[in-house]
């Protein structure tokens, strides 16, 4: 990404010097705001009852609960991220593809659920998949169910739920690169004798390659750190990084315990995010 | 089904295509020969892109036959077509180098990586770009990109190569220079191919004929001397080269042509007419003379400019504006001055005007 950016130009001292001060509110947030509590969290997660302690890691780490948490966290993300992919990619073609009139309808659809909270669109789920739910009373109304299937509180609602809150986010980086394409890129690759299989391994897909990864991150490391849909969709029965953090602090009070599960969370986003861009790279996409 | 001619590279016969209630094509027939180059010359909307997107397979014909080097390839699709494709927007790979976009064509053909490396080396030697084989694409100027598209489809040896306006994101002085070294770069490596453009200049200077379209048909296939002296309606007069060109109705008819009378006045044809048809009466700039002569009109000067080789007089001659084409030296009449001018019969063309609104 970096390489494609002009190089920036030579600057006189003068011009450096607003340029720093240019910058300085901002550094300034993201210091008081970011890096400052960030700092604190590490180093909470370090303490014990007499000062410096691994105990928080070697607890969240070689518990066998805890182990299944941070797997729970990372398969929840993972499958979110693979679902909202194999929907968010051809969506994104439709968007960058269709006309006018419904160029804006399918981005309204898109962008009007991101004004809504997240624990309203999660709230929505669990009342169209509970016993009495809307879904269940249709289904035995036409008479395909006898009695209630169970939705609610299973992965299947929190998958669902999950790819549902976190799909825009796959799309729109997506969406943002498929919108520059060249539509005739295609067309040049089946004149050069490219199948339509071909054509879309060795152009579409590392053409589009920059807004996959992108879409990846986001949707990965929103999805890792979920806690609203796991809590409301699935609760207790799959316990999460994100509810151990929150339980942690608001419950059991164990700041050390809860700030290392934090730490590991971002470790984990943090890894993903640097991954995914090394993929990129490597794998030739453009900025 | 007329049968397409034998021994003619690419035959394209009875083709027709409808949009919904549009018809975009209607009964198009044209036959290429080896090494040819036509253009297809028409405004935005008469087809001729879709014509070559028929020849490409990117668009199918509802009727129709497409032979191309002997083979029918009217229903197969086009990575199975050997046909290259120069588009407008170049669709260059924006994720690949020069030599990789060059070498896409030959890489899925399964070439040993030398052979590709010559090939590439030769196509783009071919363009002058062989020293920008591992440029990204964004680092070049869109001559350079417009020549590496050129590279690309020639590498493969395409049976035929079409340009889709091509050259009209190009600036005119890149434009007027790429036409010249075009067409010279396709006779040496001795391609067929078709070009789509509006630019009547283009045509008339890429081509060794030109079919002009209009409403989806072809109006006039010529090569273009032809085209130019010898119009086959006022539309293919109108869209290539200047003319001056005035409407009136048939008054009488005799063996060796019409009268018509227009609102300047009768002028003669050499065509026979119905009496009372309406025609269109035509000549170019530069058969007209300030003198009397076979077609003789009086108008007045409204304007009179200087062009260094060639000095354009506008006449009104009741109410048509006229343009006259006068050699650059001659002594130029005065604004508002009347004047007598006049062309010869034989280069006086006319066209029914039926023909064409």
């Amino acid at each position: 990404m970096t390489e494609a950016m002009p190089a920036p130009p030579k600057l006189s001292d003068p011009e450096r010097r607003t340029a720093f001060l240019l910058s300085l509110p901002a550094a300034m947030i993201l210091l008081i705001m970011f890096i400052l509590p960030l700092g604190l969290l590490l180093g909470v997660s370090f303490t014990g009852p007499e000062g410096f302690s691994l105990a928080a890691y070697q607890r969240l780490l070689t518990t066998p609960h805890y182990l299944s948490v941070i797997w729970n966290s990372l398969k929840l993300a993972l499958v979110t991220t693979a679902l909202t992919f194999l929907i968010g990619y051809p969506a994104s073609f439709a968007i960058a593809r269709a006309r006018g009139g419904w160029r804006s309808l399918m981005l309204g659809c898109l962008f009007l659920p991101l004004a809504a909270s997240v624990i309203v669109k999660a709230f929505a789920w669990t009342i169209l998949l509970r016993s009495d739910g809307i879904i269940n009373s249709t289904l035995m109304l036409l008479g395909i169910i006898d009695e209630p299937v169970r939705m609610i509180f299973t992965q299947t609602a929190l998958i669902v739920g999950s790819a549902n809150v976190f799909l825009p986010f796959m799309i729109l980086p997506i969406f943002a690169v498929v919108a520059q394409l060249d539509p005739r890129l295609g067309e040049a690759a089946a004149m050069l004798g490219a199948n339509p299989a071909v054509a879309f391994l060795k152009v579409t897909l590392p053409v589009t390659m920059p807004g996959i990864i992108a879409g990846v991150a986001l949707v990965f490391s929103l999805s890792v750190s979920a806690y609203v849909v796991p809590t409301l969709l699935i609760g207790e029965r799959y316990p999460t990084l994100a509810a151990t953090i929150a339980k942690a602090y608001l419950l059991t009070q164990q700041p050390a315990f809860g700030a290392a599960a934090g730490v590991v969370l971002l470790s984990i986003a943090i890894a993903v995010v640097i991954l995914s861009s090394r993929f990129g790279r490597s794998s030739g996409g453009l900025s | 089904m007329t049968a397409p001619d034998a021994g003619l590279h690419l035959s394209i016969s009875n083709v027709s295509k409808r949009f919904g209630a549009t018809t975009v094509l209607e009964d198009i027939h044209l036959g290429m020969a080896k090494g040819e180059l036509v253009t297809l010359l028409g405004p935005s909307g008469c087809g001729k892109t879709t014509l070559l997107r028929v020849v490409a397979g990117l668009t199918h014909p509802d009727t129709g036959r497409v032979e191309l080097a002997g083979r029918d390839i009217t229903r197969a699709p086009p990575y199975k077509r050997n046909v290259g494709v120069v588009f407008q927007s170049y669709a260059l790979f924006p994720h690949l180098d020069v030599a990789g976009n060059v070498g896409f064509g030959l890489k899925l053909r399964g070439l040993p990586k030398a052979d590709i490396a010559s090939a590439v080396h030769r196509a783009l030697s071919l363009v002058h770009l062989e020293r920008y084989a591992d440029r990204p694409i964004r680092a070049l100027s869109g001559g350079q990109q417009q020549r590496v598209a050129l590279a690309r489809a020639i590498a493969v040896e395409p049976s035929v190569i079409l340009f889709d306006e091509a050259l009209s994101a190009l600036d005119r002085k890149l434009r007027e220079a790429m036409q010249s070294e075009l067409r010279h770069l396709l006779t040496q490596i001795g391609a067929t191919a078709i070009f789509v453009t509006h630019d009547q200049e283009e045509a008339l200077t890429m081509s060794d004929r030109v079919a002009v379209m209009y409403k989806g048909r072809i109006d006039q296939l010529a090569d273009p001397r032809t085209l130019y002296d010898q119009p086959a309606t006022a539309f293919a007069l109108s869209f290539v080269g200047q003319s001056l060109s005035l409407k009136g109705k048939v008054v009488s008819s005799d063996a060796d042509g019409s009268v018509v009378e227009t609102s300047a006045g009768p002028l003669r044809v050499p065509r026979r007419f119905l009496r009372g048809s309406s025609v269109i009466v035509a000549t170019r700039p530069e058969h007209v003379t300030l003198t009397a002569g076979d077609n003789t009109l009086t108008g007045t000067v409204v304007g009179a400019t200087f062009q260094g080789s060639r000095s354009l007089v506008e006449i009104d001659a009741a109410g048509t504006r006229l343009t006259a084409e006068m050699p650059g030296r001659c002594t130029l009449p005065e604004r508002g001055e009347t004047v007598i001018f006049s062309w010869p019969l034989s280069e006086t063309l006319s066209f029914s005007g039926e023909e064409h609104a």
